[in-house]
């Protein structure tokens, strides 16, 4: 299995954000996590990432044991990720945002610039390079994010809450260019969204999560009509009425 | 083999070349160097030389400052200790065994480097205020240390023995000559920051300045960069003292370790600007003359501290209105004609 | 024995200063997160206001207090509504030059007004007098105004603790938006903030000018001593800058008997491992 995640318990002083979660990615799958509101979702991302050590458990990538890595080894390892509140370096442009990114394969300059320049063509955002990220909007910024993730050269891609803030139109074509990624770079993308139209139709699977417990797993049909998962979003009486 | 001279080349274009710069930079800075190189020859007068000197002094240390605070975004104030470790090695090293100017320099850095290196892990878990805070602590403790001890002088300080200008061993000359002497060094100083500022490491270290759980998402490993990078301003401040330690001849505690010192410092790059490579060049032109002149001025009179009043009140202006300092006032002046323009 | 009990008593009158000096800086930093570098500066003039009033308008030193509080207060709030408020809006770095900027100013604005040399208060009720208690004996200077300190503090405490003022100023600390939401006018409780830190550091001035030398450098010396308290008691802890400024009376006088020359060594080797060991502080958040 190319992500492995064994019985990954986080407590925070008293608090459990993750409870005994597994579950397990194949290289080149499309996984959703889905859950409420304080599911524990972004406290999985970080755990797996290396931001937050986990209290117990493991966490395998292609193999390795990476339970605990701090984020930077996450990285070189191949492990990308975007944030749920854009991460943008102020005081550099975008394509030097995307350099950075490039720098962590590459010692050149000019083949990091190169580099990124090719990312932003995969994404769009050629004509904004010379920009500085705070001027554009949400959406555009979160399309600068995804490529200097990209720009590590990652084989695992954590995406948290991309689509949050896009109107329809920005989902659809978020969409569009990620299955384009997961095409052309061969990726593996593990996404967590609150965005129902949008996880339900990128996802080959979905995980779901309340109160930091794993659910429910399957294909989105699947899970949709499960009654845990209603009972967990809406309550019990609409998982009964169903 | 090819590979390797490649980045030889690589390296000493970065350093010489300023083509990434708009026109009007480099011709500016031209005309500074123009200026500067010929000055002792337009300007025969000994206070102004002194000025100078003094001048290009804290323009390298703004230089070197500029590496953690500016483009590291920590704010460091405690400087003062690594040019008082390199104007002490080098001071004690001439005086007590005659060892050349040259020699005491990289001893005077792995001292500095050595010092840094050990509180610097401690020191980088803490953000902002209390990193700032901490480095005062370290640097105040250094001084006392060394006022205490009694086999680096104490309070009395070290004198180190005149000899014959010019003298290359041990780097005593006239003004004109040490005019020359820190001028190259500064040079020197300038031109890494030069190759530094497209190096690999300044996007890194820019990027854990502004955003660092961003920047380790992208591989970067934020603490080492920044203890790197204060290991280098560490070695500059050091060379900066060595100087000092060789035009003086003479050094103590009170003057070379001092908070105010490092205070100076911090604010030639802030004022002009932290993070970019014109600002401390244009803080140390503006601070510098400030106090030489208006301090003598009035200084002489009985007022004392007025230039630091003025001092205070630009630092609290600039603080106030841009922080990024006077080169960010032209920054954005440049920007709102460019959207204007365009 | 005798020795260590005088040792202890001394540490811990003069922590009880050091706490009333802290806690005008916990307020503060509590407040609004901004770090007052001024703070010395702001006991200073209280030293010199204590010192200038009673010379100038013959009175009794302690009786000049409640004016020197006011002084105090008002330069709190002018520079808030001169300086700080601006600051705020910035990035971290320009709050710290911001203060500094505000430091310095201060500092060599004394100098230049009223000159380099100390000055020193010679006619007080206070002055000079020493009480004995079994083998020790107290200067009385001292043991008022480690007395008034304590006061102080408890007054202070009080009025955030029970008033309705001091709620407001709590609830401005915890998030000063959500604060807003709820109609405190947060300007209001920032300006108070450095006001009541003013006036607190202004009094701590006033009563050590009573014992102390009255320089316009003296504020460097207790802003360190204040960074070490606050940095262990916990930034923003008013209980923590009392313990802690008692600890950092204990250690000054402690070290300062074994090696005077260097302790103020101690106390800033003191504020770089409580900041590196346990930066919340004893009860900081």
């Amino acid at each position: 299995m190319f992500l492995e995640v064994k019985n990954l318990y986080k407590e925070f002083g008293g608090v459990v954000a993750n409870a005994g979660i597994s579950f397990g990615l194949e290289k080149g799958e499309i996984v959703g996590l889905i859950g409420p509101n304080g599911a524990g979702k972004t406290t999985l991302f970080n755990c797996i990432a290396g931001y937050y050590k986990p209290t117990s458990g493991k966490v395998l990538f292609k193999d390795k044991d990476i339970t605990g890595w701090p984020a930077h080894r996450t990285a070189r390892a191949g492990i990308g990720r975007t944030f749920q509140i854009i991460r943008m370096m102020e005081r550099l442009t975008v394509e030097e945002n995307v350099m950075v990114g490039a720098f962590c394969r590459i010692n050149d300059r000019e083949a990091a610039r190169r580099d990124a320049q090719e990312i932003l063509e995969l994404v769009n955002l050629e004509e904004e390079a010379n920009a500085h990220p705070t001027e554009l909007p949400i959406a555009t910024q979160k399309r600068i994010e995804l490529a200097r993730a990209l720009a590590i050269e990652p084989e695992l891609l954590t995406l948290d809450e991309i689509a949050s803030g896009l109107n329809p139109l920005e989902t659809i074509q978020i969409i569009d260019t990620l299955r384009g990624i997961h095409k052309e770079k061969n990726l593996t993308l593990l996404l967590t969204e609150h965005v129902m139209e949008f996880i339900m139709r990128i996802s080959e699977r979905i995980i779901v999560m309340a109160a930091g417990r794993k659910i429910a797993e399957g294909s989105p049909e699947e899970v949709a009509r499960k009654e845990e998962v209603i009972k967990a979003y809406l309550g019990e009486k609409y998982a009964k009425g169903k | 083999m090819v590979g390797k001279m490649k980045a030889v080349v690589g390296i000493l274009k970065d350093t010489f070349s300023f083509n990434d710069l708009p026109l009007s930079e480099r011709i500016a800075f031209a005309a500074f160097l123009v200026f500067v190189f010929f000055f002792p020859w337009i300007v025969h007068a000994s206070y102004p030389r002194v000025v100078m000197i003094r001048f290009l002094l804290f323009a390298m240390y703004g230089l070197g400052w500029n590496l953690i605070g500016g483009y590291g975004g920590q704010v460091d104030l405690g400087q003062a200790k690594n040019v008082g470790f390199g104007a002490f090695a080098t001071a004690l090293m001439i005086t007590w065994w005659g060892v050349p100017f040259w020699i005491t320099v990289p001893v005077g850095i792995i001292v500095a480097v050595a010092e840094s290196f050990a509180v610097a892990y401690p020191m980088f878990r803490l953000r902002g205020h209390y990193f700032a805070i901490a480095t005062l602590c370290v640097a105040l403790v250094w001084q006392k240390l060394f006022l205490f001890w009694d086999w680096t002088g104490g309070a009395r300080g070290v004198e180190i023995p005149i000899k014959s200008a010019p003298n290359f061993t041990y780097m005593q000359f006239g003004t004109i000559g040490y005019h020359y002497f820190i001028f190259a060094l500064f040079m020197a100083e300038f031109l890494f920051m030069n190759w530094f500022r497209k190096s690999k490491m300044s996007y890194e270290l820019q990027a854990v300045r502004d955003n660092e759980a961003a920047a380790a998402s992208l591989g970067i490993n934020v603490t080492w960069t920044k203890v790197k990078t204060y290991l280098i301003t560490a070695a500059m401040g050091a060379v900066g003292g060595s100087f000092y330690a060789v035009y003086h001849l003479y050094i103590d505690p009170r003057c070379v370790m001092q908070l105010d010192l490092s205070i100076l410092i911090a604010m030639t790059a802030m004022v002009g600007g932290a993070g970019s490579i014109w600002g401390p060049i244009l803080g140390a032109a503006i601070l510098i003359p400030l106090d030489m002149y208006l301090g003598a001025l009035l200084g002489g009179k009985g007022f004392y501290g007025i230039d630091f009043i003025i001092y205070a009140l630009i630092i609290m202006v600039i603080a106030a209105r841009e922080p990024r300092g006077i080169w960010g006032i032209i920054e954005r002046a440049r920007r709102r004609g460019y959207v204007l323009r365009g | 024995m005798a020795l260590a009990a005088e040792i202890t008593a001394s540490g811990i009158l003069m922590g009880s200063i050091f706490a009333l000096v802290a806690l005008g800086l916990t307020l503060i930093f509590g407040v609004m997160n901004v770090v007052n570098f001024a703070h010395g500066e702001f006991l200073m003039i209280g030293m010199y206001s204590a010192f200038l009033i009673s010379t100038f308008l013959s009175i009794e030193p302690l009786v000049s207090l409640p004016l020197v509080a006011v002084v105090g207060f008002l330069l709190g709030i002018i520079s808030y509504y001169l300086l700080i408020r601006y600051l705020l809006r910035g990035p971290m770095i320009a709050q710290l030059f911001g203060t500094f900027g505000l430091m310095l100013f201060l500092r060599y604005l004394v100098m230049f007004i009223l000159g380099p040399n100390p000055r020193v208060l010679y006619q007080g009720v206070l002055i000079g007098k020493s009480v004995s208690l079994s083998w020790f004996t107290f200067d009385i200077s001292k043991l008022a105004a480690a007395g008034f300190s304590i006061l102080l503090f408890v007054l202070v405490s009080w009025m955030i603790e029970r008033t309705k003022l001091g709620r407001a100023l709590r609830a401005t600390s915890i998030d000063a938006e959500a604060a807003g939401y709820m109609g405190i006018d947060t300007e209001k409780m920032n300006a108070l903030a450095w006001g009541i830190g003013g006036a607190t550091a202004g009094i701590a001035g006033g009563l050590l000018a009573n014992f102390y030398y009255i320089t316009p450098t003296v504020g460097m010396l207790f802003i360190m001593i204040a960074f070490a308290t606050v940095a262990l008691g916990g930034f923003g802890s008013i209980r923590g800058a009392f313990i802690a400024g008692l600890i950092v009376g204990l250690i000054m006088m402690v070290a300062g008997y074994y090696l005077s020359q260097i302790k103020l060594a101690f106390v800033y080797l003191a504020y770089f491992l409580v900041v590196v060991l346990r930066p919340r502080g004893l009860f900081g958040w």
